[in-house]
C-alpha cells in the first residue's frame, strides 16, 4: 500500500517533467531570432523581469522580517492576523486591490490597471508576505537561540549577531522561498491578467493569450517562451544550489538542535 | 504596540472594499458549486494520502534513490505552474484528456502536491523520528488514527487550506485543461471579475474567501471532536 | 573590579525564580553557584551577561550599574554545556571572530592556549566533543571579557575529559585573572574549581563561603561521616590504616592535592589519614602508598 502510493505520487511529479519534453516538443520549429527580436515578447520580459524581482524581494525582506520579530517578541496574535491573506485565492485577492485602488468606486490614489504594476506587485506581496511568513517562521523555531545569546555575548554587533546567528540557517529557506514566489509569480496569468495593462503584459499572460487566441492557434511561440523561461528559472535553482551547496552542507552537520 | 497595530492594519486593509456586498451562496450556479465542492474534497482527500505517505516514507527510507526522489517531487515547485501546464495541455491532447473532469483534476493534483509534500514533510521533520518511532510498535491503522492523525492535525489543516486555495486561485488552468466543458466557481466568476458588475463580483469575492475559511474552522472544529472521542475511547 | 549582585527578583508565571538573589563575586575569584535542576541558576547568569532582564535588582561591575546596558556591551562572555561554534565557520574563524581585531594570529596564540593550534581550519563537525569545547573557551577567552560565566560547561563529556577539562580551565582562568562565576548541580565540580561557593536555593542565596569552610559546615555541600559514635566532617580521608593496604576510592573529590571524601574498606573500620603526603592518587582515581 506505501509503495504504491510511493510509486504514484512519484508518477505525478513525472508528470510535469513529462509535460516538459512535451513543450519541447510544442517549441519546434520555432523561429529563435524573429522570436528575439520580436518587441513584444522584449518588453513583456522586461517588465516581467521587473514585477517578479519587486515583488519576491519585497515579500522575502518583509515576511523574513515579520517572522524574526514575531518569533523574538512573541506576538500570537499579529501571527494569526497574517495567516489572514492564506484564505484569500490570489484572484480574489486581485479583485480586493483592484477595488482598493480603482478610481471608480474605491480608493481611487491611482488608477488600479496602470503601466508600473504597482498594484500586481502590492497584490503579490499581500498574498506571499504570510507564506514567506510561514516558511521562515518554521526555521526561527527551530534555530536554536543559544547561538544568537552566543553572538551576544561574544560582544559582536547586531549586524555581526544578525550575519553568524541568524543569516547562515536563513540561507535553505530563503533559497526556497525566493525560487518558488520567482516560479509562481513569473508565469501566471490570473492576477497580471486583472490587474495588468494591455502593453506590455507579463510574460505569463503574453503567452496565454497567444495560445487560446484564434489568431496564434498554430503558434509555437507561447510554448517557446513558456520552455525558455522553465528553462531559465530552474536553471538559476540549479546554479544557486550547486553555488551554495558546501556552504549548506557544511552548516548541516555542524548544527546543534 | 501601536508597531503591532500597524501591521494588523495594514494586513485587514485590503479587506475593506469586501464590506460593500454581502456574500450570497446562490452566487453560482448549483450544479458548478457542487462540482467545485467535490473537487475540492477528492483533491484535499488525495493530497493529504499521497504527501504523507511519502513523507513517511521519506522520514524512513535509507534508500540511495531517496535524494532522487526527494528532488523529483520538489521540482514542480521551482517550475512555472502555466509553463508546465501548456506542456500538459500537449500530453492530454494526445491521450484524450483534455475536457475532461480527470484531466482537471490530475493538473489540480500537479499543481497541489509539492506543496502539501513539503508541508507533510515540515511536519513530520519538526515532530522528529524518536516520537515518531514510538508508534512504531502499533499495527497501522491503530498508528493512524491514535497518533498520526492527531499529532498531524494541524499540518493536515493547512495542505488542506493550500490545496483550496490554490483549487479556486485556477482560472487559467480549468480553462486550457478544461476547454470550457469543465467548470468551477472560479472560471465562473471571472467573467463576472472582467465585467462591469462591481456587486456581483464582491458577493463572487466573498465566497471565494468564505469557501477555504468555513472549511479550516470546520476541520479544527472536527480534529478537536476527534481527539476528545480518542481520549474519551483511552480513558 | 567586584562583582555584585543586588536583590535580584525574577517571576516566570506565577513562580519566583529568583526572589531577592544578593551575591558577591571578589576579583580573580572562581565563585561557583549550586543548585538543583530549576533553581534559576541558568536564569542567573541570562541576568548577569545581560540576555534576560531582571524584575528588580541590578548587576553591578566596579560599583557601576550595567542596568539596560545590552549583552553584547558587557564585557561578559559565557561557556555553556552546548558548545553553539557557528557551523557556517570552521573552528579558528569561530575564535577570531570573537577576537576585537578579527585577525588570524591572534585566534591561532588562542587556540595555542588550548593547546588546538593545527586545528584552525577544521570543520566544526570535525571536532571531537572535548575540541569542541575547547574551541569555544578559546572563543570566550578570545573576546576579552572582564567577567567569564561558566554554565554547566562540563554536563555532556564523558568523565576522563570532563576531570581534565575541570582542572585545565581552572588553570587558564586562574592565570588570567578572570573573574569567574560557575554555575553547577554537581557539588564535587563545585569543589573542584571554585575558591568560593553559594547554594541557590528557593530563589535566594542560602549560603556562602569557601569550599573548606563549607565542606566542613554544611550538610548542604560536606559529607559527614560516623567513626565510632561521633559524627564527623570527612574532609579527612579516611583509610585502613592496620593493614595499610590500598583503598578503593567510592567517593572522590580532589581539590589538587588536598582531598576529600569518605572511605570504607571491606570489613567497614573507618580510620583518619591526616594528610596525603604518604599516598598518591592515580588517574582512575585509585589512591594509595607512595613507594618509599
Amino acid at each position: 500500500m506505501l509503495s504504491a502510493s510511493v510509486l504514484l505520487t512519484i508518477a505525478v511529479s513525472l508528470l510535469s517533467v513529462v509535460s516538459l519534453l512535451f513543450l519541447a516538443q510544442g517549441a519546434r520549429g520555432t523561429d529563435w531570432m524573429t522570436l528575439w527580436m520580436d518587441e513584444t515578447w522584449r518588453d513583456s520580459l522586461g517588465i516581467t523581469l521587473y514585477v517578479v524581482l519587486a515583488s519576491t524581494c519585497m515579500s522575502l525582506l518583509i515576511g523574513t522580517w515579520l517572522a524574526r520579530t514575531v518569533s523574538f517578541r512573541q506576538w500570537p496574535f499579529v501571527s494569526r492576523v497574517l495567516r489572514l491573506p492564506m484564505f484569500v485565492p490570489h484572484i480574489a485577492a486581485a479583485y480586493l486591490f483592484l477595488i482598493l485602488f480603482s478610481g471608480q468606486s474605491g480608493g481611487g490614489w491611482f488608477d488600479a490597471n496602470e503601466p508600473h504594476y504597482v498594484t500586481v506587485i502590492l497584490t503579490y506581496v499581500w498574498k506571499e508576505v504570510p507564506f514567506v511568513f510561514l516558511m521562515m517562521g518554521v526555521t526561527y523555531e527551530q534555530v536554536n537561540q543559544g547561538y544568537r545569546d552566543m553572538a551576544r555575548t561574544l560582544q559582536l554587533s547586531p549586524v555581526q549577531q544578525f550575519r553568524h546567528a541568524e543569516l547562515p540557517f536563513l540561507i535553505k529557506p530563503l533559497l526556497d522561498t525566493f525560487w518558488i514566489l520567482t516560479a509562481f509569480i513569473s508565469f501566471a496569468y490570473e492576477v497580471p491578467s486583472l490587474l495588468g495593462v494591455t502593453y506590455p503584459k507579463l510574460l505569463g499572460v503574453l503567452a496565454y493569450d497567444r495560445l487560446s487566441t484564434g489568431l496564434y492557434l498554430e503558434s509555437s511561440e507561447p510554448y517557446a517562451v513558456a520552455l525558455v523561461w522553465t528553462v531559465f528559472v530552474t536553471g538559476g535553482v540549479v546554479v544557486s544550489y550547486m553555488a551554495t551547496h558546501r556552504l549548506r552542507r557544511r552548516i548541516e552537520r555542524g548544527v546543534r538542535r | 504596540m501601536i508597531r503591532q497595530f500597524f501591521i494588523v492594519c495594514l494586513v485587514l486593509f485590503p479587506f475593506i472594499g469586501l464590506f460593500r456586498a454581502s456574500p450570497d451562496f446562490q452566487a453560482s450556479s448549483q450544479e458548478t458549486m457542487l462540482q467545485t465542492i467535490g473537487l475540492i474534497f477528492v483533491l484535499a482527500l488525495v493530497n493529504v494520502w499521497l504527501a504523507f505517505t511519502l513523507a513517511w516514507w521519506l522520514m524512513w527510507t535509507e534508500s540511495r534513490l531517496k535524494p532522487w526522489v526527494e528532488w523529483l517531487v520538489f521540482l514542480p515547485l521551482f517550475i512555472p505552474l502555466l509553463a508546465s501546464l501548456f506542456g500538459m495541455y500537449l500530453v492530454f491532447a494526445e491521450v484524450g484528456l483534455i475536457g475532461s473532469r480527470i484531466g482537471v483534476g490530475l493538473a489540480l493534483l500537479m499543481a497541489t502536491l509539492p506543496y502539501s509534500i513539503r508541508l507533510a514533510y515540515n511536519g513530520m521533520y519538526v515532530i522528529g523520528r524518536p516520537m515518531l518511532e514510538q508508534s512504531l510498535g502499533l499495527p497501522p491503522f491503530k498508528r493512524i488514527l491514535y497518533v498520526l492523525i492527531p499529532l498531524f492535525s494541524g499540518s493536515i489543516r493547512t495542505i488542506i487550506l493550500f490545496t483550496t486555495v490554490i483549487l479556486l486561485s485556477q482560472f487559467a488552468l480549468v480553462q486550457l485543461i478544461g476547454a470550457g466543458l469543465v467548470s468551477t466557481v472560479t472560471t465562473d466568476f471571472y467573467q463576472t471579475y472582467a465585467g462591469n458588475d462591481r456587486s456581483r463580483a464582491l458577493t463572487n469575492t466573498w465566497m471565494l474567501i468564505l469557501l477555504p475559511l468555513i472549511l479550516y474552522i470546520g476541520l479544527g472544529g472536527l480534529s478537536t471532536w476527534f481527539v476528545r472521542r480518542l481520549k474519551g475511547r483511552l480513558s | 573590579m567586584t562583582l555584585r549582585l543586588v536583590q535580584l527578583h525574577k517571576r516566570f508565571g506565577k513562580t519566583d525564580v529568583l526572589d531577592g538573589v544578593d551575591l558577591v563575586v571578589e576579583p580573580n575569584e572562581i565563585h561557583a553557584v549550586i543548585g538543583v535542576s530549576g533553581s534559576g541558576k541558568s536564569t542567573l547568569l541570562r541576568i548577569i551577561s545581560g540576555l534576560t532582564a531582571a524584575d528588580r535588582g541590578d548587576v553591578y561591575w566596579r560599583d557601576v550599574p550595567l542596568g539596560n546596558l545590552p549583552a553584547h556591551k558587557r564585557n561578559i562572555t559565557i561557556l555553556s554545556q552546548s558548545t553553539l561554534l557557528f557551523p557556517h565557520l570552521t573552528a579558528g574563524e569561530n575564535v577570531a571572530l570573537a577576537c576585537p581585531r578579527k585577525n588570524r594570529e591572534e585566534a591561532e596564540r588562542w587556540l595555542e592556549t588550548v593547546h588546538l593550534k593545527d586545528r584552525y581550519d577544521a570543520e566544526v563537525h570535525e571536532l571531537s566533543g572535548g575540541e569542541q569545547q575547547r574551541v569555544s573557551l578559546a572563543r570566550a577567552l578570545a573576546a576579552r571579557p572582564e567577567v567569564l560565566l561558566l554554565d554547566e560547561p562540563f554536563t555532556n563529556l564523558d568523565p576522563r575529559l570532563k576531570y581534565e577539562l575541570q582542572r585545565f580551565i581552572r588553570d587558564l582562568v586562574k592565570e588570567l585573572n578572570l573573574t569567574t562565576i560557575l554555575v553547577t548541580h554537581d557539588r564535587e565540580e563545585a569543589m573542584l574549581m571554585a575558591d568560593r561557593l553559594s547554594l541557590l536555593k528557593d530563589g535566594k542565596v542560602s549560603q556562602t563561603g569557601t569550599t573548606d569552610q563549607l565542606y566542613e559546615t554544611s550538610s548542604d555541600f560536606g559529607e559527614f561521616v560516623t567513626v565510632k559514635g561521633r559524627s564527623l566532617p570527612a574532609t579527612r580521608v579516611i583509610v585502613n590504616e592496620t593493614s595499610g593496604d590500598p583503598v578503593v576510592l567510592k567517593r572522590k573529590l580532589f581539590r589538587f592535592g588536598q582531598l576529600f571524601g569518605e572511605y570504607q574498606d571491606a570489613d567497614g573500620t573507618y580510620l583518619i589519614l591526616p594528610s596525603l603526603e604518604r599516598y598518591e592518587v592515580d588517574e582512575t582515581y585509585y589512591i594509595k602508598k607512595k613507594e618509599e
